[in-house]
């Protein structure tokens, strides 16, 4: 029993199980009145619409003012597919249609979602459930006009589902339906991916992760969830119509998940229930003159909890939480800086990571073609030439620098290397093969890990979580699979965390593991991105200015990890840094990029020495 | 063709005045104040109990409209944004919608759904322009928005509070290092930004003709529309856009005349407002590799 | 000198700090006498930027007293800390990308102007002749400049409003080498005028360079602190980390400015004076009258140019004005 509770999604089934036998019986026998059930399926509709909101907002932080055009588009879906004279089946099958019609919807809107976003999204969500409440749905031929379309409570047949207790029973079942996807998308690479997103882009997309297709994926996954919604309050009302179900019926989401927690379910539950039964528990406690209260004090709250604690209901008690732990931590961290006091904290081992099975489909090397080569790579911004022309080569088991001023082009030149940028011209090739026309995540995945000037971690996610996402290239299960934890997905997140712990011990942070990565070091948090670039067993790792904001000690002691990654882990390295000494101590071989053009090649002794150099870059550095 | 002119110049005027509010609020803070269009209606309100119920002039009730707008304003700022620095501009932007609900709220328990009236600044017939009954106040309206725009625009360019304003817009903490009080600058954004909303709303009042609660969802979404015709920064624009919207407002009202089917115009300035972002997001006026226009 | 001298600039006594639940300092006491460059000087994460946003007012302190020309700014805002003679040189994008130069300067003597508009224009004047460069691309936009010309700028900003101390965090970071040196060279140059300064620095060579007094800070904690020429070399060399790698540079500033004569090329040698972490009270004596006088001497020489004095900004200003008069 103990094994079977301990698993979310049979959890999950038991408590729709049960809600689908026990709320029947209890209407039958009189315990719940008509009424009672109505109100709690009032909180149990807007808890399912709140959830689908909370996938979109919460878990991809993509904002959606206007998520109650989704959860109409439902409505009106099974309103058409159930007209009011026959009843029975097409309940059955309004769900899954509306869950198609919500996500098609929901994917249409997220298009423009590629292109924009914080509140400019915000404005074209609100603006579009505007115009859908005042024109689509208000016409004729959708919405039925100001009559509305009426439906029915679905009915199989005459003895079963014929009472309020029974529609609430399969309100619940069906909530209970979305609550086990969304659990699903929190425990796999998919919610991974949409913490990610949420987080920063050019960070989940150096992860693997094609932002493009989860951005969407989590626009339709929350309008199919929505038009689940939407079935529901549309039986649940009876009559459906622009003037019943108004476009601010969207910001009341807003305001239970906000309030809820953003990503947080139980958090969300929590707010759907205040929300749907303290109006009239108001007036029950207090008497009638509270009436009309109800919208000041839940608006009041949203306002209270914005300005108090951003992260909600759900936010406040992780907090009251993590404050303990993160006490703990910097006690840990403080411990830690007093023993070597003199040397300053040494950085750890790199661990030596096997390539895991899953990655037997990374294309082999080419004969010994260099492990990179980067073919006349021009770059421009508007009427900016950021790279121009310029080539370089790293060959196996070699550290290559890249050095020059500010604003020379080496970042923009790493970008196109792997992917993030796309160059005017020239062209890429990994491990002997053109990957010009690949993405960022199918370069990841091809064997090219890269760091970032400003640290490539999500920063509000656990060490282990970053440990789990940077290895989403090697996680080789369907996202249908995912969204029913079904298939071979349960045992290869188990290999997952497995690994994920692997790497965590042997880069010696056991006590980071469930760290927020924010909260850590830059000196640390760029030992853990080493870990996370080093997880997938990449061919190259590429490394932007990993010194940067490393204290001299600690910069030195990366030098010898460097080594490390070359001579024991037989890695390839390309790295930008200005820390001259640091270069000339590790790398065999240098480029310098000055205006965005290589300006000298060769080995570090000579580049050093090149008069074009010392004027472009090194001045006096070195005397 | 005209008719459709004049119908687009006056309604575009208002969604000029409402476009300048949130670009106001935009440009001072990186916010979006949703809860405009509520603080125009709750103004309304004050300004009918004053000028209607009570039989003041006109002007004191319009002050007092402003007054209250701009103490909104100043007020939520104080409150709620300034705890809310470190936060994600679209959090600020959610608490907004918070705002608009309160607002909503109080209203509807203070007024129900009964819709008030109040009339213009200026009585008189008005007289026709291509066969459209066009009132003073709609006169006047047009010109109140561009003296707001312009005004505003001289303010932010020309002085040091202005720049100030831009500043902290830029980066907030740096603005405080050279000495820009930011408690000032921001108070003053969000307090400009409702006043100016509230006038708008004042200015458009004896053209709706009644209002009640929650009326004004429209007429803010199409300020915000001209807001992102015109760039979202820029004020000048956000008069431009306010007429774009208006033209483009009337003239699919006269295409879709015949057709019974609802909200088209609706939808229409929602296609708009999706081309401008995803086809020119820095404004109509922005010129190319230039300064965005003040 | 004045009374007022008898005190340090700034005086930083037993300040506690941190984050939500994480203390981050824990006591720290220092002082900055006028005219000085102070360098603190620690590892990463030893809380050095922090101590910084607590001196400038972005980062309340829980605990302790931050007093400055002589009142108490514990809880005095960071605008007004500007207005009352403070500079800010912030680290990272120091300077506003989408306003020119000239804009960025106008808002560098926001409290100066709100004083007096007439103090501007000579005010102006003096950093267009110490920085030529910003001169020509006055009409610019500051974030189409380089990056050694964006920290120009953030310098030039800082001292247009003619302060009396300058909060310089971080100057070198994530620039290249020979960038890094311009900046330095301005900030020496400013340091000649006889500035006070406080600088925080990754680099640790370019910081000994120029710094006259070090305090060291470990784990939010100042474990040292005194005059440049008397900090024990191998202690301060352990403190830091410096080992192997970044021996070549820094070594030689070590030798030539630790322990050894610790002198500035541009200023005579500084008096002995010791500063105790952990009780301000101990050393309260002037600076000897001679070397004071000395010292403003050469700095006359090394500003005669430059056309602003440091000494007293607001004398300076008023005389100013009435020269215009």
């Amino acid at each position: 029993m103990n094994l079977l509770l301990a698993r979310p999604g049979l959890r999950v089934a038991i408590v729709g199980a049960l809600a689908l036998a026990l709320a029947p019986l209890l209407g039958r026998n009189g315990i719940m009145s008509d009424y009672v059930a109505v109100l709690i399926g009032e909180a149990v509709v807007l808890a399912a619409a709140a959830l689908s909101l909370n996938l979109l907002m919460g878990h991809a932080g993509q904002i959606s003012l206007g998520h109650g055009a989704l959860v109409g588009v439902g409505a009106f879906t099974t309103g058409a597919l159930t007209p009011a004279t026959e009843l029975g089946l097409p309940f059955m099958l309004a769900v899954p249609a509306a869950a198609v019609a919500g996500a098609l919807v929901a994917f249409v809107i997220g298009l423009p979602a590629l292109r924009l976003r914080g509140l400019y999204l915000a404005v074209v969500t609100i603006a579009f459930s505007y115009a859908m409440f005042e024109s689509i749905f208000a016409s004729e031929q959708v919405g039925g006009g100001s009559a509305g379309v009426s439906l029915p409570r679905p009915q199989v047949n005459t003895f079963l589902f014929t009472d309020e207790a029974d529609y609430l029973a399969i309100l619940v079942g069906l909530l209970a339906l979305l609550w086990l996807v969304d659990t699903n998308v929190t425990r796999t690479k998919i919610g991974r991916a949409f913490r990610a997103l949420r987080s920063d882009e050019a960070v989940a997309s150096s992860f693997g992760v094609d932002v493009t297709r989860y951005k969407l994926l989590a626009f339709a996954l929350s309008g199919a969830m929505a038009g689940i919604a939407g079935v529901m309050v549309g039986h649940l009302k009876l009559t459906v119509s622009s003037s019943v179900f108004p476009y601010e019926r969207s910001l009341l989401y807003v305001v239970v998940v906000v309030v809820g927690g953003l990503g947080s379910r139980v958090g969300v539950l929590v707010a759907a229930a205040f929300y749907a039964f303290y109006p009239i528990a108001m007036p029950e406690l207090f008497g009638t003159g509270v009436r009309g209260y109800d919208v000041i004090i839940g608006a009041a709250l949203l306002v209270f909890t914005m300005a108090r604690n951003p992260g909600g209901l759900a936010g406040t008690i992780r907090e009251l939480r993590h404050e303990r732990r993160s006490e703990r931590a910097r006690v840990a961290a403080e411990a830690d800086a007093g023993v070597d006091d003199a040397d300053g904290p040494a950085l750890p081992k790199l661990p030596n990571m096997p390539r895991p099975a899953s990655l037997a489909q990374r294309p082999e090397a080419r004969g010994d073609a260099p492990v990179v080569e980067a073919d006349n790579i021009t770059v421009r911004f508007g009427g900016l030439i950021a790279v121009a022309d310029a080539s370089l080569s790293v060959p196996r088991g070699r550290i290559v620098g890249l050095i020059g001023p500010n604003g020379a082009g080496k970042t923009t030149l790493f970008n196109a290397i792997s992917g993030l940028e796309r160059p005017e011209s020239g062209r890429v090739r990994l491990l002997g093969h053109d990957v010009s026309n690949l993405g960022a995540a199918a370069r990841c995945a091809r064997g090219l890990g890269r760091t970032f000037q400003n640290i490539g971690l999500v920063k509000d996610l656990s060490v282990t979580e970053n440990l789990l996402l940077a290895q989403h290239t090697v996680a080789p299960y369907g996202i249908p699979a995912a969204l029913g934890y079904a298939g071979p997905t349960g045992r290869i997140e188990d290999e997952l965390r497995e690994r994920a712990a692997t790497a965590i011990s042997g880069l010696g942070f056991e006590r980071y593991a469930d760290t927020q990565v924010g909260n850590l070091s830059i000196g640390q948090q760029r030992i853990v991105e080493l870990g996370c670039v080093l997880v997938t067993a990449p061919e190259v790792v590429m490394l932007d200015e990993p010194s940067a904001g490393m204290s001299p000690a600690a910069a030195e002691n990366l030098a010898d990890r460097l080594r490390d990654l070359r001579d024991e882990l037989g890695r390839t390295v390309l790295l930008i840094e200005h820390n001259v000494p640091l270069v000339l101590d590790t790398c065999d071989e240098l480029y310098v990029m000055a205006g965005g053009a290589v300006v000298a090649h060769g080995s570090p002794d000579d580049v050093v020495r090149d008069p074009v150099v010392v004027d472009a870059y090194l001045g006096g550095a070195l005397t | 063709m005209g008719e459709v002119v004049v119908f687009g110049l006056i309604a575009g005027g208002i969604y000029g005045l409402f476009a300048v509010g949130t670009v106001l609020v935009y440009r001072g803070s990186r916010v979006l104040n949703f809860a405009h269009g509520e603080i125009g209606m709750m103004c309304l309100f004050l300004a009918w109990y004053l000028v209607t119920e009570r039989g003041l002039p006109w002007i004191v009730g319009a002050l007092a409209a402003v007054a209250l707008a701009a103490a909104t304003g100043w007020a939520f700022e104080r409150v709620v944004v300034r705890r809310m620095t470190e936060a994600p501009r679209v959090a600020v932007s959610v608490a907004t919608v918070g705002l608009a609900l309160l607002i909503l709220a109080t209203e509807i328990r203070l007024n129900g759904d009964n819709p008030r009236s109040l009339a213009g600044p200026i009585g008189g017939r008005g007289f026709q322009i291509a066969g459209v009954f066009v009132s003073p106040t709609q006169v006047l309206a047009l010109l109140v928005t561009i003296a707001v725009a312009v005004g505003f625009a001289t303010l932010l360019r020309r002085t040091d509070f202005g720049l100030g304003v831009l500043a902290a817009a830029q980066d907030p903490n740096m603005a405080r290092l050279v000495g820009v009080p930011l408690g000032r600058v921001s108070g003053f954004v969000w307090a400009a930004g409702a006043a100016v909303t509230a006038l708008g709303a004042l200015l458009i009042a004896p053209t709706v003709q009644a209002f009640a609660p929650g009326a004004f969802g429209r007429l803010f979404l199409f300020g915000l529309a001209a807001a992102i015709v015109g760039g979202l920064t820029s004020l000048q624009g956000a008069f431009v856009g306010g007429i774009v919207v208006g033209l483009v407002e009337a003239g699919a009202g006269r295409l879709f005349a015949e057709t019974s089917f609802p909200g088209l115009e609706t939808l229409t300035i929602f296609v708009l407002m999706l081309l401008s972002l995803l086809l020119r997001p820095e404004g109509l006026l922005a010129r190319s590799g230039g300064r965005r226009p003040a | 000198m004045t009374a007022a001298s008898a005190e340090a600039l700034l005086t930083i006594d037993g300040v506690d700090t941190g984050f939500g639940s994480s203390q981050v300092l824990h006591g720290v006491s220092l002082e900055v006498r006028e005219g000085e460059i102070a360098g603190i000087l620690g590892l990463n994460g030893a809380g050095k930027s922090v101590l910084m946003k607590v001196i400038a007012g972005v980062q309340p302190a829980w605990a302790g007293t931050v007093r400055f020309a002589g009142t108490d700014i514990t809880k005095l805002p960071a605008e007004a800390r500007v207005a009352a003679g403070m500079g800010n040189v912030p680290q990272g994008r120091q300077v506003f990308p989408d306003l020119t130069v000239e804009e960025n300067l106008r808002l560098g003597a926001y409290t100066m102007r709100r004083r007096s508009k007439a103090a501007y224009g000579p005010a102006l004047a003096s950093v267009w002749e110490r920085f030529p460069k910003l001169y020509e691309r006055r009409t610019q936009l500051a974030g189409t400049m380089s990056g050694g010309e964006q920290s120009a700028l953030a310098v030039a900003r800082a001292l247009v409003n003619e302060p009396k101390l300058i909060l310089v965090d971080e100057p070198s970071a994530g620039l290249a080498p020979l960038i890094v040196e311009d900046v330095f060279a301005t900030l020496r140059e400013v340091a000649a005028t006889g500035v006070t300064m406080v600088l925080v620095e990754q680099n640790v060579a370019a910081a000994l360079r120029l710094v006259d007094t070090v305090h060291l800070l470990q784990t939010g904690r100042v474990v040292s602190s005194g005059p440049v020429g008397e900090l024990d070399r191998s202690m301060l060399a352990a403190r830091l980390g410096i080992g192997r790698l970044l021996s070549a540079t820094t070594s030689a500033a070590l030798q030539k400015r630790v322990g050894g004569s610790g002198a500035r090329s541009v200023s005579p040698k500084k008096p002995p004076v010791k500063i105790s972490a952990a009780k301000k009270s101990a050393p309260k004596k002037a600076v000897p009258k001679k070397a004071a006088a000395k010292k403003a001497a050469v700095k006359k020489t090394a500003v005669k140019k430059a056309a602003v004095k440091k000494s007293s900004p607001k004398k300076a200003a008023a005389k100013k004005t009435a020269a215009k008069k």
